[in-house]
């Protein structure tokens, strides 16, 4: 029989449920474990903390989410954790991520590479048992139940940088993504409202929902109560479309075990809130990858905001300990504006100048390579609310000067009569002028610059190290024999590459040892078709 | 500690009454701070601001509700901030934030922004971030941009000319 979806903000009464398997969070990790518990006949329960998004007709032609309406002012405060305004505890990093059914998946950009071979070399001296041999089944799976295809729909700002590569002899590629029949409209960042990108919402959650599994929306998981080497109950409560608490509690009593897939912000704000933190171990070693951007401005109109907005970029600088990928994107007038650091006139004239007749590219950075480097670690402030302390390692100061210095040539090299660089104060660069001021930006200081990250990662981490080591390499957490961390979290490193696919493929892989220590079949369905998407990748 | 501190600050503010700021009930702002605010945002967007994002202060005030709430105290404790010590610290006299000039204001946030203390560049980037994302909201800006909307509303933004193809030959399933 099929489950359902119940959103906890009409929950009138407190709830007490007992399903096989409680799943806390429904995104990437989140909706693979859902579908693949379900399958094999589990009672699963999925948790999400942000609001449904009900399937519902709405006025556009084809619209198939009513309430996906692409205006950035009602959707980032409905879709993303904090309104789209979580930042770092020093101010110095936008952390945009989902909080909605779905997760980040409803509100990526589709982008959909493997890991790097080099990261995961590196797991393996750290411990990890995945290669890209043995995880090719599970890439496969993805690939092939998305599907995962190349995109050939090119908006202005990756045709801008196709034409800026080829002058330089860069190499640039079709970056895949899980779309089909894309319409183009750009609205990835804010939830496609037609059902063309294959998110969670679209895939994994409804097809486990038609096997049984239950979800609740706007319901906030509290912490964990544990007794002895189990977990016993889930303690949540639900809130309102404002976020704030109802009143109404969710206790949940799960037989077989609980399944964290919160995010790698999430995952350790739990963990933390029911003390299970490992000495202090839990939250430590947090990774993103920096976001570094540039806005050319081009003599024709570029409807900048249109096209699919992630589908092309390049390899040459990705290698590396901090190498970087630079893709290109969509941008609308909320997200823009929020990023100028301008005010006054100036304000105004960048956002007219830059608008209609820009094109984006931006870069995203490893980190977490360095042994000696800390990185970000995940705390709870006083309402216990976590909070990801952040400071651009030093090491990723050069390259992120570099990426910028990059783009700006490709911009200039396609046709950019200037190209705009959110630095404070802010800087514009024109064809002839040398990139000395770009060199000069030190990223390790607060607000000297705009930097955003949308790939969180860490935080949680499978380590043969005793003394980094959260969660063991079958994904159980340390100490605790019927809780299982399957999302980014668990990343040793930053994966150096969007992580949407190897998170999925990962939660496939610790969905087979849930299924397999509770003595149930685990299969993978959609192993047939031939190369993968990434040649040479 | 900055709950006690915003009372106290709260309680010493006196920012400058106007009239266009009509709302009485909030969420998350009082009518001190929503006049600071506003005085904020016509420093960050210029006079009449409101002809475009007439719903400027309400906009705010519900996105403050999606914050965590240590983050919008925060927020809320650097208005009261501003409107209290600004004026001496940076403007150099007593006259506080609100009852200077738009080009007093701006002078303000010019220090804040090249300030070597973090805390003050911070409180710039909240200021101008939040007062220009809120006001480029408004459709009413959007014509100033060329931009044309969402597809929801103009479905004939889906109906562009057809993509060129790249790399024909390489052999990955194409989108359908």
């Amino acid at each position: 029989m099929a489950g359902a979806i119940v959103e906890g903000r009409n929950v009138a009464q407190d709830q007490t449920l007992t399903p096989d398997f409680c799943i806390i969070g429904s995104g990437a990790a989140g909706g693979v474990c859902a579908l693949k518990l379900a399958e094999a006949g589990f009672d699963v329960l999925v948790l999400e903390e942000g609001p449904n998004i009900p399937k519902e007709k709405g006025p556009a032609p084809g619209q198939e989410r009513k309430m996906l309406n692409e205006r950035e002012v009602e959707m980032y405060k409905l879709l993303y954790q904090e309104g789209a305004s979580r930042l770092t505890a020093n101010g110095g990093v936008k952390v945009l991520q989902g909080r909605c059914l779905g997760g980040g998946t409803a509100v990526n950009w589709s982008a959909c590479l493997p890991p790097r071979r080099e990261t995961l070399d590196e797991w393996q001296k750290r411990g990890l048992p995945f290669t890209r041999q043995n995880l090719e089944p599970y890439l496969r799976e993805v690939v092939n139940y998305l599907p995962i295809v190349r995109n050939d729909k090119y908006n202005t700002s990756a045709r801008k940088f196709m034409l800026g590569c080829a002058r330089h002899d860069l190499p640039h590629e079709n970056l895949p993504n899980n779309t089909h029949k894309c319409r183009e409209c750009g609205s990835c960042g804010v939830g496609c409202p037609y059902d063309r990108k294959m998110s969670g919402f679209v895939k994994w959650l409804p097809d486990a929902v038609a096997l049984g599994a239950n979800i609740y929306t706007d319901t906030k998981v509290d912490r964990l109560v544990t007794s002895a080497d189990r977990i016993v109950e889930v303690r949540a409560h639900f809130i309102d479309r404002k976020t704030r608490p109802t009143q109404r509690k969710l206790v949940v009593k799960p037989t077989k075990g609980v399944v964290l897939a919160a995010g790698s912000i999430g995952t350790p704000s739990v963990l933390m809130r029911s003390q299970l933190d490992l000495d202090k171990r839990v939250g430590k070693f947090t990774h993103i990858h920096p976001v570094t951007i540039t806005i050319g401005k081009y003599p024709d109109n570029t409807l900048p905001a249109y096209g699919v907005p992630d589908n092309m970029w390049t390899p040459k600088f990705a290698s590396g300990p901090t190498g970087y990928l630079i893709e290109t994107g969509s941008f609308f007038p909320v997200l823009s504006a929020s990023a100028t650091l301008q005010h006054g006139d100036e304000l105004h004239r960048v956002m007219r100048d830059y608008y209609q007749t820009g094109a984006i590219s931006y870069a995203h950075h490893t980190t977490g390579f360095d042994d000696k480097e800390k990185y970000g670690t995940v705390e709870l402030d006083e309402n216990g609310d976590p909070e990801l302390n952040y400071k651009i390692p030093r090491a990723n100061v050069k390259p992120m000067q570099e990426s910028l210095v990059m783009m700006t040539r490709i911009h200039l090299a396609a046709g950019a009569t200037s190209v705009y660089i959110m630095r404070n104060p802010p800087l514009e660069v024109k064809p002839g002028d040398t990139f000395d001021e770009i060199r000069k930006i030190d990223f390790t200081e607060p607000q000297r610059a705009t930097i955003f990250t949308v790939h969180v990662m860490g935080g949680c981490q499978m380590n043969k190290d005793d003394k980094r080591r959260c969660v063991n390499n079958d994904f159980t957490f340390k100490g605790k024999k019927n809780l299982w961390i399957v999302d980014g979290s668990l990343f040793p490193t930053s994966l150096g590459a969007n992580p949407q696919v190897t998170i999925y493929s990962l939660a496939l892989w610790g969905a087979r040892e849930i299924c397999e220590q509770n003595q149930k079949p685990f299969n993978l369905n959609h192993q047939q078709g031939g190369a993968l998407p990434w040649p040479g990748y | 500690m900055a709950g006690i501190l915003s009372s106290a600050l709260n309680a010493s503010a006196n920012p400058k009454q106007r009239s266009e700021v009509t709302k009485t009930t909030f969420d998350c702002l009082n009518k001190k701070t929503a006049l600071i605010l506003f005085a904020v945002a016509e420093a960050v967007l210029g006079e009449n601001f409101l002809l475009k994002a007439p719903k400027f202060i309400e906009t705010v005030d519900d996105f403050l509700n999606y914050q965590r709430p240590a983050q919008r105290e925060q927020f809320l404790l650097a208005l009261l901030i501003a409107e209290t010590t600004f004026g001496l610290t940076i403007g150099g006299s007593f006259q506080s934030f609100s009852h200077r000039s738009i080009a007093e204001r701006r002078e303000i946030l010019e220090k804040l922004r090249s300030s070597s203390l973090e805390l003050r560049r911070n409180i710039y980037a909240a200021f101008v971030n939040v007062s220009a994302s809120t006001y480029y909201a408004s459709e009413l800006t959007w014509p100033d941009l060329g931009f044309a909307g969402v597809s929801v509303d103009h479905p004939e933004i889906l109906n562009q000319p057809p993509p060129i193809p790249w790399r024909p030959t390489d052999p990955r399933p194409i989108e359908p």
